[in-house]
């Protein structure tokens, strides 16, 4: 399913990933994007859902990132 | 001569006078700009972070603050996490004043009490509860939301957690509020210290009712939790019982009452709330959370040699982790001095950074939230009396309110009073055991 946007910017896919030694389990990313980030039942601590984000999702995931308060979201291009 | 913040040329701040209530705004901004860490000579000589990136660089470095509370001088003789230390005390402060791997020990005990899913499950009794309260009041128009409200569901929400009897929550409410608006130099001091210590005992008797009994909650997971390789003791347990109570009872008073009195006074955004609930209540939870920040800080002693913005933090200073400056800093928070129930990126300081991140976070949002949801669903129209309010003598250990009233349009009652409520409730948390764990995973 190559759509003509992904190939125009050259199909760069953002990376994402929770940092466990930061997540504390303040649940905003959670909060701000529930398709991306998913908590523990047993504490709260947050993963993300995939590691690539999947396209539409971009910048769902940004806003997760600049609502954690301990800057545990990792995104790589 | 100017002040430039360090020892030689400290910054007068004092939390728990007058100024810091009145001047709160004023001082924030002379603090940020002047010395976003800064030495003050009040309550024995202490660092005060204020800046957002001095708070967040300290407060999740692994080793460079300590929350050890050495009541019994067995190692380095700190304070732990409250300037001054109360006087006359000789317990820590449970876990909080613990660093790891001890305090990681009690906490992982009690998360799957605490956990998003943990709470999720007692939505229905907070519902109930709020219910409850409102129909106390909905027939005369008007209404304490400090006494009536906001005093009573987040207590018997605690107690419920724990597995202790929920009609207990009177004995605990007035000492849990009356510890922390008392300043520490009040004559009443002595009293309350002696209120505190008959919820101590009730707190040693429950714990052992629960040996002889066992019943889910929180303090069964205490007993059966390993800490450091073995069992706690009974002290260790009620003093954490004693921090839970602390959290759990008074900061969520504190945000709702100050919410609801800022909605009061801001009808046009509380009918905006109102009308557009399910799209805005995370969001202006997270203001209200920022805005009001109901702990505003927290002690720590400084563990090693330490550059900090310009400034030398030494082994064994005292400092002040200032949540509530940090949430007014513009260089992350745009218009800090606003509320905006619609602000996005709201990473705000309120529960902590680190590692000790406030364990009864998901508790508080969702306690607030059920109270916050019911008040503008049932009684919309509310006038807070501001001759009534009254604001806590000191907010240096939380910015709470003692009294809310207001005056409303008469409703009708929908179901029972709060005493029947809590009796049938009562009677499903022994029958379905409501207040088990979540099972461990992940
Ligand atoms: S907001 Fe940050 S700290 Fe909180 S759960 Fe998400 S990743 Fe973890």
């Amino acid at each position: 399913m190559s759509d003509g946007r992904g190939r125009a910017g050259g199909a760069i896919r953002l990376k994402v990933h929770v940092d466990p030694d930061k997540c504390q389990g303040h649940t905003l990313c959670a909060m701000e994007a529930p398709e991306a980030f998913e908590l523990s039942d047993f504490d709260g601590h947050s993963t993300a859902r995939f590691e690539t984000v999947p396209a539409g999702m971009e910048q769902a995931v940004r806003d997760a990132a600049k609502t954690c308060p301990e800057q545990a979201i990792v995104i790589t291009d | 001569m100017t002040t430039t913040g360090d020892k030689a040329s400290p910054f007068h701040f004092d939390r728990h006078a007058p100024e810091y209530i009145d001047h709160f705004d004023d001082l924030t901004h002379q603090l940020h700009e002047k010395c976003p860490i800064a030495w003050t000579e009040t309550w024995g000589g202490h660092w005060v972070a204020s800046g957002y990136k001095e708070v967040f660089e300290i407060a999740r470095h692994g080793s460079l603050l300590s929350n050890d509370h050495d009541v019994h001088h067995e190692r380095k003789g700190w304070q732990g996490i409250t300037i001054p230390s109360p006087p006359g005390r000789d317990t820590r402060g449970g876990f909080l004043e613990m660093d790891p791997p001890e305090q990681r020990d009690w906490r992982r005990a009690i998360d799957p009490y605490l956990s998003p899913a943990a709470i999720n499950r007692w939505k229905p009794m907070l519902d109930d509860l709020t219910r409850a309260c409102i129909d106390e009041r909905i027939e005369t128009g008007t209404i304490d939301f400090v006494d009536d409200l906001a005093n009573v569901v987040p207590a018997i929400m605690t107690l419920a957690l724990m597995g202790l009897p929920l009609a207990d929550w009177e004995i605990y409410c007035e000492p849990a509020h009356a510890q922390v608006y008392t300043p520490p130099t009040s004559p009443d001091m002595a009293r309350v210290i002696e209120m505190t210590s008959v919820t101590q005992q009730k707190l040693l008797d429950g714990i052992r009712e629960c040996r002889r009994n066992p019943r889910p909650g929180m303090v069964l997971g205490l007993i059966e939790a390993e800490i450091m390789g073995g069992p706690a003791s009974d002290s260790d347990i009620r003093d954490t019982l004693g921090l839970l109570i602390g959290g759990g009872f008074d900061t969520t008073t504190a945000l709702t009452a100050h919410s609801l009195q800022w909605l009061g006074e801001n009808p046009t955004e509380r009918a905006r709330l109102r009308a557009e609930l399910p799209e805005l209540i995370d969001l202006a939870t997270e203001e209200f959370l920022r805005y009001y920040t109901p702990a505003p800080g927290d002690g720590r002693t400084v563990t090693c040699e330490y550059e900090l913005s310009g400034h030398h933090l030494e082994e064994g200073d005292r400092l002040w982790l200032s949540w509530a400056m940090a949430n007014r800093d513009p260089s992350v928070f745009e218009e800090p001095d606003a509320v905006k129930i619609d602000r996005r990126h709201n990473r705000h300081t309120s529960f902590g950074l680190g590692v000790h991140r406030c364990i009864g976070s998901n508790v508080a949002r969702t306690v607030f939230k059920a109270m916050l949801t019911a008040v503008l669903d049932r009684i919309p129209d509310y006038v807070c009396d501001p001759s009534g309010a009254v604001h806590y003598d000191t907010i240096g250990v939380i910015n709470g309110m003692k009294h809310l009233p207001a005056t409303f349009t008469p409703g009708l009652r929908i179901g029972k009073g709060i005493e029947e409520t809590i009796g049938l409730w009562q009677k499903s948390i022994d029958e379905e055991g409501l207040a088990r764990p979540v099972t461990r995973q992940g």
